[in-house]
Formats: structure tokens, C-alpha cells, sequence
């Protein structure tokens, strides 16, 4: 994937994640719709590459707003990779030489690595999570599942056991799947699956959409790294 | 802004610490008060989750979630309000708490007071734990202001 090509896609894909949490927020207080619904038509216009840099640039100060008006993120990490992927994109528009481009749109998709990889690592080093415990924790009590029936699975030690395993060796293994276009895709797909299982389970749809958004920039990282030689 | 400028560091050199240790979790626990002086006897839950959701409504949460992730929200504000008390983190949870009072037809009209509470549930050694950890002002809901 070249560099325009994975730009224009991680904008179309950012613009459609950001309509999709706007028009969420159109059903919230007064306050903030007016606030979301010039996010949505900002989104509209990023989604047609219409003054792409002047938007992302009122995206950005929106942005900030949206962080004063909730006094930090609304909805955790999905909001900052949001913003992350966004003022990366205002980065790369703003700045003029290209090889500093090419830095700022490496920094995203090594953030995306790193969140995959730090969320590996803090998990592989804690007992609970090694045993199973933690995501049994996560069922049985946390404020996630999104129905009561979902707590069952607390019951199933053996299996959250598995669950626990096979999501700390998908996040720590991810950083390798860079190694090729073919592996890159299928980590990547693992990825998708992995957010969408959260999203059902534990109505976390943002995530989903707003990670997805972020692919394009190791996509590209992982071409103009291998294709070098 | 400076205040603004330190929100927006955690995203532009984030941690990525998800899950790291599963903490505590808090529900939000409501009384309906007459006056300002009742003692609260009947705590409701905030929310609590329906007992089942289909497949078909979890596909279509993926494009249209609203309810949880401002749910999601709220259990935020209640983390903030046990780290650090605010003004803001309090009025958010009452201003939403109110309007799913007024959505609700058993709670309309609604009481002229109200108070929330946050409960901590934890494992425990033989079962979960709750635990009040922080119980709210009274406030007067036709105003949502303070008393």
C-alpha cells in the first residue's frame, strides 16, 4: 500500500468511525449534540476529501473541545486512538517536508503495534490473567458484558483460561506478523475478529471501528519497510 | 487550555494498558426523596444490564450503541468522582440519571429529590463484595442544582 493510498484510507475510514460516534451522541443532552452534529458534518467532508487539511486541522479543535466538555475521553481508549489517528493526519498535512510524513504516519502504526503488544505484556506478567482469574473478574463483575446471561461464562474457568491465553499470545505475537504482507493480513484479521468479539460481548463497537481506521498505517509501514530491499 | 493540553498528551503518547488489572467495579445506586431530609431506605440500580441480548441486537450495537457506551461513560465518572471528586464527574451522572427518570413512565412525575450512591463490587474470598463508597449530596431534580 503506498503512502496517498493508506492516507486516503485511514481518512475515509476515520470519517466513517467518527459519524458513526456522532450520531451517537445526537441522542445525549442538548450540549452535545450541537457539538457532535460539527463533528458530523466535518466527518461528511473528511469522508469526501473536501479541504482535507482545514478539516482535520477543525476535527483536531473539536476535538479538544469534546475532551474539556468531558473533561477527558468519553469512551477511554477509543476516543485517544481517535484523536491519535487524527492528529497524525493533521500532522501529515501540515508538515512540509515528506520524509517527516512518512515519520508521523510510522509513529501511528507503531502506536497501533504498541497497543496490541503493552496490552500483551501487562496481562503475560499478571498472575490473574495467566491463570484465567482476571477474565473470570471480568465476567462475573466488571461493568462490561452487556447481559446478565454473559456472567455465566465465570463459570467456565477452563475455558476463560483458554480465552485469557489466546488473547495475551495474539497480542504479544502481533509486532511479529509485520514480517510479511501475508502475515500482516492475517494478524490483522485476527484484530478485526478480536474487536468485534469485544464489541458483542462487551458493547465496545467503538473500539472496533476506530482500531480498524488505524490498519491502513501499518499496512503501508510493513510495504515501505520490506520493500527497501 | 493548558488543562486541555494535558488531556490530549495520554492520546498522542498513550499507554495501551487495557485490562491491566480488572479493579473494583461501580454501580450507580439511586433514592427518591420527598424532601431534603429524608433518609434514603430504597436504593435502585442505575441501569442494570437486561437479563439477555440477541445476536441480532449485538450485530446491530456494532453501528448503533448509544445506551452502553454512555453507560460506559458513566462508570467513569464514578472511577473520577473515588480518585477525584468533581463537580463536573457528578453533574453528569445526575444529569443523565435524571433523564432516564423522565423517559421512565413509573418514575414520572418525579420526585422533587434525589441522591445517588456508588457502590464497588469485588471478588470476595467465598463470593462478591459490594461496597458503598461514596454517597452523593441530595440534590433537587427540578434544577439538578446542589441543595
Amino acid at each position: 500500500m503506498n503512502f496517498d493510498i493508506a492516507i486516503r484510507s485511514t481518512e475515509i475510514l476515520l470519517a466513517l468511525a467518527f459519524i458513526q460516534q456522532s450520531a451517537e451522541h445526537l441522542t445525549g443532552p442538548r450540549d452535545e449534540k450541537i457539538i457532535f452534529i460539527q463533528r458530523l458534518v466535518l466527518s461528511v467532508l473528511l469522508l469526501f476529501g473536501i479541504q482535507t487539511q482545514w478539516v482535520c486541522l477543525a476535527l483536531v479543535i473539536l476535538g479538544l473541545f469534546i475532551l474539556k466538555r468531558f473533561q477527558g475521553p468519553y469512551n477511554g481508549g477509543s476516543d485517544r486512538m481517535g484523536l491519535l489517528i487524527l492528529c497524525c493526519l493533521s500532522a501529515v498535512y501540515f508538515i512540509p517536508s515528506f520524509q517527516w510524513q512518512e515519520i508521523v504516519f510510522a509513529y501511528l502504526a507503531l502506536q497501533l503495534v504498541l497497543s496490541y503488544f503493552i496490552s500483551g505484556w501487562v496481562k503475560i506478567i499478571n498472575p490473574d490473567w495467566r491463570s484465567g482469574r482476571a477474565l473470570q473478574d471480568v465476567f462475573q463483575f466488571s461493568a462490561y458484558p452487556v447481559s446478565e446471561n454473559l456472567r455465566a461464562f465465570a463459570k467456565r474457568p477452563h475455558l476463560l483460561w483458554g480465552m485469557s491465553w489466546a488473547v495475551i499470545l495474539f497480542e504479544l505475537l502481533f509486532p511479529l506478523s509485520v514480517l510479511s504482507k501475508d502475515t500482516l493480513i492475517c494478524g490483522l484479521v485476527i484484530a478485526a475478529l478480536f474487536h468485534l468479539a469485544n464489541a458483542c460481548l462487551f458493547g465496545l463497537n467503538r473500539f472496533l471501528w476506530i482500531w480498524i481506521a488505524a490498519f491502513p498505517s501499518i499496512l503501508w509501514l510493513q510495504h515501505r519497510i520490506f520493500s527497501l530491499g | 487550555m493548558l488543562n486541555t493540553l494535558k488531556l490530549l498528551l495520554p492520546a498522542l503518547i498513550p499507554s495501551w494498558r487495557f485490562f491491566e488489572v480488572i479493579a473494583a467495579s461501580p454501580r450507580i445506586e439511586i433514592a427518591m426523596l420527598q424532601t431534603a431530609q429524608t433518609k434514603p431506605r430504597n436504593w435502585k440500580a442505575v441501569r442494570p444490564k437486561p437479563e439477555q441480548v440477541t445476536f441480532y441486537t449485538m450485530l446491530k450495537r456494532l453501528f448503533w450503541n448509544p445506551y452502553q457506551n454512555e453507560s460506559l461513560f458513566l462508570v467513569s465518572c464514578a472511577e473520577r468522582i473515588i480518585k477525584n471528586p468533581t463537580d463536573h464527574s457528578q453533574q453528569e451522572i445526575l444529569k443523565r440519571v435524571v433523564a432516564d427518570l423522565e423517559r421512565d413512565p413509573e418514575t414520572v412525575p418525579l420526585p422533587p429529590y434525589l441522591q445517588f450512591r456508588l457502590v464497588f463490587v469485588s471478588r470476595g474470598k467465598a463470593k462478591l463484595e459490594r461496597r458503598v463508597r461514596y454517597t452523593s449530596p441530595v440534590y433537587q431534580i427540578s434544577d439538578s442544582a446542589q441543595t
